[in-house]
């Protein structure tokens, strides 16, 4: 089809040679947008993986000079009330060890000092689709030791979840936007072609054609330079997300997004030339036919 | 076949070109049509090939009112008439074998068959080793026979064509008209516009003659047509 006779000689303007390069930008962004969508969705996952069905509680230091019995008690009656709760499946303290690793990256390697203040904390798992309520269970460590503070992961990845969902629909905004740029392109370059090649299109009516076959070669040029668009702004986004993906692996932080697709996510973006393509020249047809509707 | 009912034409709000034209041309009919610059043959044929709408009056084409015909219907109505531009109207890009093919391709009839058919005719009209030659390569009597190639080649029920034999010499202009007389016995109406008037009394067709100025003497025409209808010359 794309080999097929031009009548309308559409490849020697000039759209022909800049429509591809603004289809690839377009084409480029949305890619890009969609990837970073789909980095969030991942680090979203990840947190999931790694927070679900999971609770801290924080033991604070009591003040005053003899607590260090207080301290292991106020321990001791968390751990009691929280082993004796329906909906919590094992509750353990945090040990030095861990907690000296988990507080590396901010205090580095030198260790956590003795007379430092810090909380005892206890890693509550909990019992999946049957978890506490937390501020009953809350209510009930305060009583038992006053001060405790209980961490619900759930509740604050629920709001992370807020923020990335709102993240990925401004990133669909995007797509959606420049796709609707990319579609006014289309248009444009298919008015300026129909002005440019006014005479051979009414010789082309002159000998019998109809719409159709006018817009039959209007849709052709369109689906070509769709279709080297498309290929070349998602070459250009496969690089960039490959080269993305690796930095973002070595920053090994817990903050910075995961950019890797998976084989599934590839593909959809392998489906993006085809489509633009489809779209560029559906869009192409629709123009030329409510173009030349109006002349009769 | 073509039917004229008191037409009148003129272009936007200038003096009418064509007053209350009234004729009839039987289907298989031979016309030619004489009259001096601007007297209105262009705008007569451009009524009849469908490109302008008349301002008032009613024409008929192969038995259909034009003006009840939709885009679609003009377009395979279209396809029924053979048409010879004065400017010839050629497209550049394309070769003198795709020029003269564009009708049949239009109309989804291209074939490699008919390609060797569209060689044979051009070189009929002697342009067999400028088949692949494009039209700004080729003289203004080389154009016009690829025009007039173009108008024929899908054996049209109608030809008109405008002044089809002015960049010709008359032995070449002479082989073009009895060309268009084949297609005449082979059942194709043909309408010829010339101001050519040595010529065409080398044959026995009738003539539609247009004064010009901004009215035509209707009953004139209307002579024309009885004279075409009853035999005379």
């Amino acid at each position: 089809m794309l080999l097929a006779h031009r009548d309308v000689p559409l490849d020697k303007d000039p759209s022909a040679r800049f429509l591809p390069w603004l289809i690839a930008f377009m084409v480029y962004l949305a890619a890009l947008a969609l990837a970073g969508a789909i980095a969030v969705s991942n680090l979203t996952e990840r947190w999931d993986r790694g927070l679900s069905d999971q609770m801290t509680v924080q033991v604070p230091p009591p003040r005053g000079e003899e607590n260090a019995m207080l301290q292991s008690e106020r321990v001791a009656a968390a751990l009691e009330t929280l082993r004796g709760e329906r909906g919590v499946r094992t509750a353990e303290v945090v040990d030095d060890a861990e907690m000296a690793a988990l507080l590396e990256p901010w205090l580095g390697e030198a260790g956590i000092r003795e007379d430092l203040p810090l909380p005892a904390l206890i890693a509550v798992e909990v019992v999946p689709g049957n978890p506490p309520d937390s501020e009953r269970l809350e209510g009930m460590l305060q009583a038992a030791a006053p001060g405790v503070v209980v961490e619900d992961h759930q509740r604050t990845l629920g709001r992370f979840l807020a923020v990335t969902q709102s993240l990925q629909l401004l990133a669909l905004l995007v797509v959606g936007l420049v796709a609707g740029a990319a579609v006014l392109s289309v248009v444009f370059v298919t008015r300026t072609g129909l002005a440019v090649h006014r005479q051979v299109i009414e010789l082309l009516h002159l000998i019998g054609a109809r719409d159709n076959y006018i817009a039959g070669q209007f849709q052709r040029q369109a689906l070509k330079l769709g279709l080297a668009g498309g290929l070349i702004g998602v070459g250009l986004a496969g690089g960039t997300i490959l080269v993305l993906g690796q930095v973002f692996a070595t920053s090994e932080s817990v903050v910075v997004p995961e950019l890797a697709l998976s084989l599934r996510q590839w593909l959809l973006l392998v489906l993006v030339p085809p489509a633009t393509a489809l779209v560029a020249m559906a869009t192409a047809r629709w123009t030329v036919l409510r173009t030349l509707a109006r002349l009769s | 076949m073509v039917r004229f009912e008191d037409v009148s034409f003129r272009y936007g709000t200038s003096a009418n070109v064509l007053s209350s034209l009234t004729f009839h041309l039987e289907p298989g009919s031979f016309h030619f049509m004489l009259g001096a610059s601007g007297a209105g043959k262009s705008s007569l044929l451009q009524l009849m090939y469908l490109w302008q709408k008349p301002t008032e009056g009613r024409i008929s084409l192969f038995g259909r009112d034009v003006a009840e015909l939709s885009r679609d219907e003009k377009a395979l109505m279209r396809r029924r008439i053979g048409v010879v531009f004065q400017d010839f109207r050629l497209l550049d890009h394309l070769s003198a074998l795709d020029n003269v093919a564009l009708p049949l391709r239009v109309a989804g009839r291209r074939s490699a068959a008919l390609d060797e058919h569209v060689a044979e005719l051009l070189t009929w009209v002697g342009l067999g080793d400028h088949i692949e030659a494009k039209p700004p390569t080729l003289s203004g009597g080389q154009q016009q026979r690829i025009a007039i190639a173009r108008a024929v080649i899908a054996r049209p029920s109608l030809l008109l064509a405008d002044e089809p034999t002015g960049n010709v010499d008359d032995r070449l202009a002479l082989r073009l008209l009895y060309l268009f007389e084949e297609l005449n016995k082979m059942g194709t109406t043909v309408v010829i516009a010339t101001h050519n008037e040595h010529l065409i009394q080398r044959f026995s067709h009738p003539v539609i003659r247009l004064a010009g100025g901004d009215t035509i003497p209707a009953p004139e025409l209307r002579r024309e047509a009885e004279r075409q209808h009853f035999g005379e010359a």
